[in-house]
């Protein structure tokens, strides 16, 4: 199970000028759903993506995760950040067991786990390498092994791939298209590049800013299994076109 | 292959270190540096001794260094003990004194330090709660603590050990509780997302990540610990190099006062090179990063 419900949720940040982040976003998120929330910088979708998984709270409106209220974060929620965040203290393979050893599982359940990940993201020979020794795409890796080995019932991303070069993005879309596939896991994934969300997401949340509003919900009705090589199937190219027509659109209405 | 990842990784070409053309006097590489180092205080003892005439200079007051020189050999090798120098001999045992006061000072600064800093810079309440007092301790001088002291502890090795603990501690405190306020947000949200309780995030995330800035307070904790120690040996303690010094400086013997100053210095450097090597071993992990970018 793994369904996420927003309903009129608000989230305004106090001071001399609150600013308003969030303004009655209603949102449903189906288990085994991949939903994008796709926006330009400062629309407030990392806000979105930080209460569902407990770091921010709201100001009102409703909030649940499987019907339970969300009030910290938990290994249910597993959260990819952008930058990894991987602690620079340890291992590839530490890092991975960080969240199975505070949670005192016996490491002879999770060793084997930990290696079959590091199989699956391809980097057993770094399993005993720093984070620093890493590409940035590795360290992403490293980011997603250590939510998988949680086996959450969902996985929140926050614009992962956004500091990435193009063609290390693209592999990391394919590995994630391949694990997702197989794991079928929740995500809502938080992302500005409109190539990514259509290639990734079964649906699409347009999002405008100031204040943070859902716009547009666009389904992709691409086949799955989907891989990078259809970037520029014709079928692509017609969903892009209307999600560029529907954002311009969704601009012009706020304007 | 697992030794060289990086490379393997994105086989950027690793540009051959450029040849280093030795500069003017010195050669290229760890001699030619050493020398450049040796220099500078080569050139001031020569200036010194032959600015001086019959072993000593300024009308008398200082000694040319052949015999500090002089004065540190009997001092360390001479016979104990015997004679008209009261500190022939001594010098071992002085510097045992002085350096084991440090010893346990610093250690007890340390002991109380590093988890108050860490408390105080992870925890809102204890911040709100303990850093008032300390901020306003912390402007009192340890040298003004010293009748304090002595009419606590007496004439003895608590008060140098009071003293060098309080002065160790400031910036020891100081500086673990900026390490720990600075942590990386996104570490701690990652643990917590992982099901780390709030002392797992304590010991696992802000401890390590506070350890660079807890290094930084233990160098600077050390040297005001030499300085706690040299005071209170000069007032409130009869044995250790500050001691030593100030007796010294009593009867006469500024050729004992220098070679005493450095003996202070040497060992303030040795101490420093002490925590240094435990804290390049600590922080391995902070070298392979600046290696790597």
């Amino acid at each position: 199970m793994g369904t996420i419900r927003f309903r009129e949720v608000v989230k305004t940040y106090p001071g001399k000028q609150p600013v308003v982040a969030l303004d009655r976003v209603n949102l449903d998120i189906g288990e085994g759903e991949f939903v994008a929330l796709l926006g330009p910088s400062g629309c407030g979708k990392s806000t979105l993506l930080n209460l569902i998984a407990g770091f921010e709270e709201m100001t009102s409106g409703a909030l649940s995760f499987n019907g339970g209220t969300v009030d910290s974060p938990g290994p249910e929620r597993a959260v990819v950040f952008q930058e990894a965040a991987l602690l620079p203290w340890l291992t590839v393979e530490q890092n991975i067991a960080f969240g199975p050893s505070v949670q005192k599982r016996p490491r002879a359940e999770y060793e084997p786990k930990i290696r079959e990940l590091l199989r699956l993201v391809g980097l057993e020979r770094f399993a005993h390498s720093l984070p620093s020794q890493l590409s940035g795409g590795m360290r992403q890796r490293v980011g997603i092994a250590r939510a998988l080995v949680m086996d959450p019932k969902a996985l929140l991303m926050d614009e992962p791939f956004g500091a990435l070069d193009a063609q290390t993005r693209m592999s990391m879309q394919q590995l994630l298209l391949d694990v997702w596939q197989s794991l079928g896991t929740t995500v809502l994934f938080v992302t500005h590049d409109i190539d990514e969300a259509i290639l990734l997401a079964d649906r699409i949340c347009i999002m405008s800013a100031r204040p943070g509003r859902i716009t547009r919900e666009i389904t992709v009705d691409l086949p799955r299994p989907r891989s990078v090589d259809q970037l520029t199937d014709p079928a692509f190219i017609r969903h892009k076109a209307a999600i560029m027509a529907e954002m311009r659109e969704a601009q012009k209405e706020h304007a | 292959m697992n030794d060289a990842p990086a490379r393997a990784l994105d086989a950027a070409p690793v540009p051959a270190a450029p040849k280093v053309k030795s500069r003017g006097l010195f050669p290229a590489g760890r001699t030619g540096a050493a020398m450049r180092a040796a220099l500078l205080p080569v050139l001031v003892i020569a200036a010194w001794q032959l600015a001086g005439s019959g072993g000593s200079l300024a009308g008398g007051v200082l000694p040319t260094p052949d015999r500090v020189w002089d004065a540190w050999v009997v001092w360390a090798f001479g016979p104990q003990g015997m004679g008209l120098n009261p500190y022939s001999g001594t010098w071992l045992s002085n510097v045992l004194f002085s350096s084991m006061r440090v010893a346990q000072g610093f250690v007890l600064a340390m002991a109380i330090g590093i988890p108050a800093g860490v408390l105080i810079g992870w925890s809102r309440a204890v911040s709100g709660t303990v850093d008032p007092t300390i901020q306003l301790l912390r402007p009192i001088p340890i040298t003004a603590w010293l009748p304090f002291s002595i009419a606590v502890f007496g004439i003895q090795d608590m008060g140098a050990i009071f003293l060098i603990a309080l002065g160790g501690f400031y910036p020891i405190v100081v500086n673990a509780t900026h390490g720990a306020r600075d942590v990386d947000r996104n570490w701690i949200r990652a643990a917590e997302m992982m099901g780390a309780s709030r002392f797992d995030v304590l010991r696992r995330v802000v401890l390590p990540a506070a350890l660079p800035a807890i290094f930084t307070g233990l160098r600077i904790g050390l040297g005001i610990a030499w300085t706690a120690v040299i005071v209170s040996e000069m007032v409130a303690v009869k044995s250790g190099l500050g001691y030593v010094l100030w007796d010294a400086y009593y009867v006469g013997r500024m050729d004992v006062v220098i070679a005493d100053m450095l003996s202070i210095g040497a060992m303030g450097l040795l101490s420093d090179r002490l925590i240094v090597t435990v804290e390049h071993w600590a922080l391995r992990w902070r070298r392979l990063q600046s290696a790597s970018r």
